[in-house]
């Protein structure tokens, strides 16, 4: 049994399926650390652009919308995301035709949960991602998602706060989105970065809390619901819920 | 600039404004100006008590000249006062805004003076967030009742929703416990705004519509006043026909206040929820509130009204999960409107059997007695043992503390109609 060793991008994905599609019992990873059973062979993948171009082009030519889907799948913060896409990609060649809507087929079933949770997440982060003002004017916002949703959370910022310059940091990636109000770059970064901020952020997050008390009706409670919406791992960063 | 203060007084009491939603209108950014809406609603904080916080909800004042019994702003009321400057509100919104705390502004005010001089001052408000401080966020005005129309109509262009809570289901209720308010004086601005949407649709010269991209909504609390869930939905259909609304939202009624003329207890939030579910019928699975309940009835406590309306109607089922129509698989119990469109997808494909459908995870538990999969029937056919399993299932008591209150609508929830 081959287990093919990815560096994580998608690139190196489509080289290594260029083997792995007819490689009936193998496994794709980038995970760190994996056990390998016994009589497995590491085969460390280097990303080469033909191989990856013409499974892309088959990939495109079977379905244009499939290469969207299996980049979300592998925005999932798992260790089994690249089965998950291989699985994916498979049914999609041998169908050589869109298979999202076979909602009984059990690649199809993993694919589409796998994609729900990284939509989901990114779309619950345009809610949840919190931004303070730096004392130079740019407003700095940390957060650690469970997939790699940076990129996907980014547009929807560019579009809502396009005259506002500012950092969304990935802190669990090292990774952050810079927009200094015309251009958006994403730089590699340090996990902890050190931000003076604005004299009047205390201020403002300040009434934040207290509009947070104020609205709760206290006489229904019900706490599993709002953990269910807003999980207690978000909370780190939300300053309604640090230190409760 | 507002102080902690004065910003608890005006944002607690208008918290009982059940609606939160943000969702419906896609204002875009300009060139220069912060902020955009958002189609589908964004939740971005939920309180401890399960609700969505997807808004700033702030009054402009909290001093009124009205006396409706239930508030606790009343005139009479012995409760500290304040009140915020259109200035103040734009600065705050903004703060917030940038910091991605809210979708955008819910603004309201009691009854400050007279109502046209509250609602000039809103108006001035929402004039100054758009013009002056060029936010582009979402924006919720609650109408005052009885202002001048062409405020009404003014408001209704810069904001993205507007609405007037009908509060109580009859205007014998109305005059009871909120004698300066009458059901005229709510609904005539909602018929106003709704003829002045058509109009702005139908006006073919313009491209951006403008008017009220995300509509009206309405309020009605539920519990105070002796209405049965017949007459509220019957209210509600047709609120929904002839005004266009997109929801109308039910409060339970939480006693803030004490009186003679108001109940003592809070009412059930299992009433509410089926509320809801009756509501989410009525939009969304083609059902009439005829067939949801009589003029005179309640909602049944033991199952959700559609399980209730498949009792009544077992001579139409089982139906064949392979061929059956839409309209009929959004009527079969446990069938959602996501599980409805899942099966239409996967059937085109291959035929379905009851192991696929678990698979798909469409819920079964309810469904399994109403339909058949190839031909196959899983459920039970004894009415009364159907009757039985679904009530032990629902578990209405444990909707007791199920707070249904404002569900966010971006997530998949019972509020998204899996019933
Ligand atoms: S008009 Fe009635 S409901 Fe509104 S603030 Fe005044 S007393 Fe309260």
């Amino acid at each position: 049994m081959n287990v093919y060793v990815t560096d994580g991008t998608e690139a190196c994905f489509y080289t290594a399926a260029f083997a792995a599609y007819a490689d009936k019992d193998c496994v794709i990873t980038s995970a760190k650390r994996f056990q390998l059973s016994v009589g497995a062979k590491v085969v460390r993948v280097e990303t080469d652009a033909e191989k990856q171009e013409r499974v892309l082009r088959k990939v495109r030519a079977c379905d244009p919308r499939a290469p969207r889907d299996i980049s979300l799948i592998l925005r999932r913060g798992c260790d089994t995301r690249e089965m998950t896409a291989l699985g994916y990609l498979r049914l999609l060649v041998r169908t050589g035709a869109p298979v999202r809507a076979r909602l009984s087929h059990p690649a199809v079933i993993e694919a589409e949960q796998e994609k729900r949770k990284v939509t989901l997440e990114a779309h619950r982060f345009t809610g949840f991602l919190r931004f303070m003002e730096g004392q130079n004017g740019v407003y700095y916002a940390p957060f650690a998602p469970d997939n790699d949703i940076l990129e996907l959370i980014l547009p929807h910022f560019l579009r809502r706060l396009a005259d506002q310059p500012f950092v969304i940091h990935d802190t669990a990636r090292g990774l952050a989105g810079m927009y200094n109000g015309k251009e958006c770059v994403i730089v590699q970064t340090a996990e902890k970065v050190d931000v003076p901020l604005a004299e009047s952020e205390a201020y403002f997050c300040g009434l934040w809390k207290e509009y947070y008390r104020a609205v709760n009706i206290a006489q229904r409670p019900h706490e599993k619901q709002m953990k269910g919406y807003m999980p207690v791992r978000y909370w780190k960063f939300l300053p309604e819920k640090r230190g409760t | 600039m507002i102080d902690a203060e004065r910003l608890k007084i005006l944002t607690e009491s208008a918290k009982y404004d059940v609606s939160c939603s943000s969702s419906g209108s896609a204002r875009a950014n300009k060139k220069g100006g912060v902020g955009n809406a958002s189609p589908a609603g964004i939740c971005h904080s939920f309180t401890p008590d399960g609700r969505c916080i997807s808004l700033l909800k702030i009054l402009l004042s909290n001093r009124c000249a009205y006396n409706c019994l239930y508030c606790p702003n009343r005139a009479d009321a012995d409760v500290p006062r304040a009140c915020a400057t259109p200035d103040e509100i734009c600065q705050l919104t903004i703060a917030f805004y940038r910091r991605n705390y809210i979708e955008g502004l819910f603004l309201s005010s009691a009854v400050d003076g007279s109502p046209d001089a509250t609602m000039e001052r809103m108006l001035e408000t929402v004039i100054r967030l758009r013009k002056v401080y060029n936010f582009n966020g979402y924006i919720h005005l609650k109408g005052i009742p009885r202002a001048d129309r062409l405020l009404t109509s003014r408001a209704a262009r810069y904001v993205d929703r507007m609405s007037y809570n009908v509060e109580l289901p009859s205007e014998a209720s109305l005059r009871l416990l909120a004698p300066q308010k009458s059901k005229e004086s709510v609904l005539l601005p909602m018929k106003q705004l709704a003829l002045e949407k058509r109009a702005d649709a139908e006006d073919k010269g313009k491209r951006r519509r403008t008017f009220l991209p995300a509509g009206q909504t309405t309020q009605m609390i539920v519990g105070a006043s002796p209405e049965t869930d017949g007459r509220i939905l019957r209210l509600s259909e047709a609120m929904y026909r002839k005004f266009s609304l997109k929801r109308v939202y039910y409060s339970s009624y939480v006693p803030v206040v004490r009186h003679a003329l108001l109940p003592e207890k809070c009412t059930g939030l299992l009433r509410e929820h089926r509320l809801y579910q009756a509501d989410w019928l009525l939009r969304f699975y083609g059902f009439t509130a005829e067939e949801i309940a009589g003029e005179g009835e309640n909602l049944p406590e033991d199952c959700d009204p559609k399980c209730a309306w498949a009792l009544k109607n077992m001579h139409l089922f089982p139906v064949e999960i392979n061929r059956a129509p839409l309209e009929m698989l959004l009527r079969v119990p446990g069938i959602g409107s996501l599980g409805a469109y899942r099966i239409l997808q996967a059937r085109r494909y291959a035929v379905l059997g009851f192991a696929d459908l678990a698979k798909m995870r469409v819920v079964l538990k309810r469904a399994k007695h109403f339909i058949t999969c190839d031909g196959k029937f899983y459920g039970s056919e004894n009415p009364t043992t159907v009757r039985t399993m679904l009530r032990l299932e629902d578990g209405a008591a444990k909707y007791e503390q199920l707070s249904m209150f404002s569900s966010p609508e971006v997530s998949l929830s019972a509020l998204t109609g899996q019933l």
